[in-house]
């Protein structure tokens, strides 16, 4: 009886990382196929030789909306690290700060901290109409700072609190010890607190980082142009086209998820506080 | 130091839905030249009235009612399938990759695999003897395409916070019960069940608002299409606010209406956190 129950465990255990990962992989896989092997039938599982040509182009391009993934697809990349890592920077900085003023000085309280929550669940269409006709008054349409700010707007409340559980993890006779040795609130805070809050700092800069690295919806509103578009809107423009270029959208579409599952992986602890707002340690 | 904080999401957010309510009572289109004007309660009359609008509404609640329930029970199956399971941490972190992934990437994995000459989902099903689907060309499969992702994305959430849940549970009692006579089965029905409860409760809620605000997959598999049989609201008030007449007014109204549907569902969560206790406020 007891193989039996094995063996079953086993086949459930199979299909769930199957549903799971099969649309990753096929992705991944498509990525580095020849276009002969995009589309066939059956489909091609396992590419009967690899190839970069989707990502370094090939000759005389390929017929379809996207032509080589890399060549156009540099500016996109380009804006998506800044944006992506000075909406880290700034949201941890804004974050830690609020949250030390909450987590030691109950600044605001209960009250503060629901709105914080609420604003971290509100949908994103609501704000980006409004913030569309803001920022065009603001002359701030289709710039890093439009999407920065944006993004600030998703990130923030939800590092905010992941930092103040952090924080509150730190003793207290630590900054008590600090004050006595007759150290501000800035100088117990900058050398006491945020070195013993960095993997927390840590995590939640990277969760911010991915956060802005694939939002789609207010960067569409808010941007135009290469100048300023992410790489979930290059992914965007080009799977609307009436002929796709398979090959080179799933390498695009491996950039772009490459370094969200390398951080998510890496700061996988804190997901699930986070995500829950504490109702599960995680 | 709480300041900068403030300042943002004040500017940010308060402000523009100030906007977005007063806007909701002007006839106000960017794409004409016309000064806004004043049209009292005529836009969010106009919703009642808007085929497009109510089958978007109609989706969406599908989703809620399909998709959530199946993600919950889908999850915590999983959680209990993967409890004590060998390799489970490995397991752990494989299944946080279809959340995680940006729904765009997803969307453009998922428009592969539901292609209808050549896509993997309709040879799947041709081994079973099951002819080709046309996912994307019909009402029922595109909205059961998309429902079906929906699922493939967010089923690792509940999962990966019940299993969090069922690892923080009490082993002692669970065992004692075990001592005492109880099967797996009762063991589950009358001890981890009602210690989990609370937290189910918690993922129900963020599950149903995150579905009320669907749109990246919708906007990269089906486009809302075929007709409008997969608009989410979300998706439809953008097409309403931004890519088919950038009528302000009318969109603001719907947001709305959205805005007020989250506000409750984020009231009764917060009620439900116990803020006091995990934060020590």
């Amino acid at each position: 009886m007891r193989w039996v129950k094995g063996i079953v465990k086993g086949v459930l255990v199979a299909l769930v990382l199957f549903f799971f990962l099969f649309p990753v992989y096929w992705l991944v896989t498509t990525a580095f196929k020849k276009s002969e092997e995009w589309f066939t039938w059956p489909p091609t599982f396992w590419p009967s030789s690899w190839t970069l040509g989707n990502f370094m182009g090939v000759e005389g391009g390929f017929f379809g909306s996207a032509t080589t993934a890399i060549a156009t697809i540099t500016p996109y990349l380009r804006n998506s690290i800044v944006v992506a890592l000075f909406v880290a920077l700034l949201s941890t900085v804004i974050s830690a700060l609020a949250a030390y003023a909450v987590s030691r000085f109950k600044i605001g309280g209960m009250r503060f901290v629901s709105w914080i929550i609420s604003i971290r669940m509100l949908p994103p269409i609501a704000s980006a109409l409004p913030l569309y006709v803001i920022f065009s008054r603001l002359r701030l349409i289709n710039t890093w700072w439009a999407l920065i700010l944006a993004h600030l707007v998703i990130t923030t409340p939800f590092s905010t609190w992941i930092l103040i559980t952090f924080f509150n993890e730190i003793p207290r006779e630590l900054d008590e010890a600090a004050f006595v040795d007759g150290a501000g609130v800035g100088q117990s805070f900058f050398s006491v607190i945020l070195p013993l809050a960095a993997p927390g700092l840590a995590a939640v800069a990277t969760l911010s980082f991915i956060q802005s690295w694939g939002e789609f919806l207010l960067s569409l509103v808010l941007t135009t142009g290469k100048e300023a578009q992410t790489l979930p809107l290059y992914l965007g423009r080009f799977i609307t086209g009436w002929r796709i270029a398979w090959g080179p959208l799933a390498a695009a579409g491996l950039v772009t998820m490459l370094p969200v599952v390398v951080f998510s992986l890496l700061a996988q602890r804190y997901l699930v506080r986070g995500l829950t707002f504490g109702a599960v340690k995680g | 130091m709480i300041l900068p904080l403030l300042v943002i999401l004040l500017g940010l957010t308060m402000y523009p839905f100030g906007y977005m309510v007063y806007m909701s009572f002007f006839r106000y289109s960017l794409a004409s030249w016309e000064k806004p004007q004043f049209i009292g309660f005529s836009n969010y009359r106009d919703i009642l009235r808007d085929r497009t609008a109510i089958s978007s509404i109609d989706f969406t609640v599908l989703l809620l009612v399909v998709a959530v329930p199946l993600e919950i029970l889908l999850g915590m199956a999983i959680a209990f399938l993967l409890r004590d399971t060998f390799g489970e941490r490995v397991f752990r972190s494989a299944l946080l990759i279809p959340m995680m992934v940006p729904a765009v990437v997803a969307g453009i994995a998922w428009k592969m695999l539901y292609n209808f000459e050549f896509g993997p989902v309709n040879y799947f099903l041709s081994l079973l003897g099951i002819p080709k689907i046309s996912w994307l060309g019909t009402q029922f499969f595109s909205r059961l395409g998309v429902i079906l992702i929906d699922v493939w994305q967010w089923t690792p959430f509940v999962f990966l916070v019940l299993y969090a849940g069922l690892q923080s549970l009490p082993r002692d009692v669970v065992e004692a019960s075990f001592v005492d006579g109880a099967s797996g089965f009762s063991a589950f029905r009358y001890i981890e069940f009602p210690l989990l409860r609370p937290l189910l409760f918690v993922v129900l809620i963020i599950r149903v608002i995150d579905a009320l605000k669907i749109f990246d997959i919708v906007y990269m598999v089906t486009f809302g299409g075929p007709g409008s049989s997969t608009h989410s609201y979300s998706f439809y008030i953008y097409k309403v606010g931004v890519s088919f007449g950038w009528d302000i007014g009318y969109a603001s109204a719907l947001s709305v209406l959205l805005l007020l549907a989250v506000s409750l569902l984020v009231s009764l969560l917060i009620r439900m956190l116990r803020l006091r206790e995990t934060l020590e406020l």
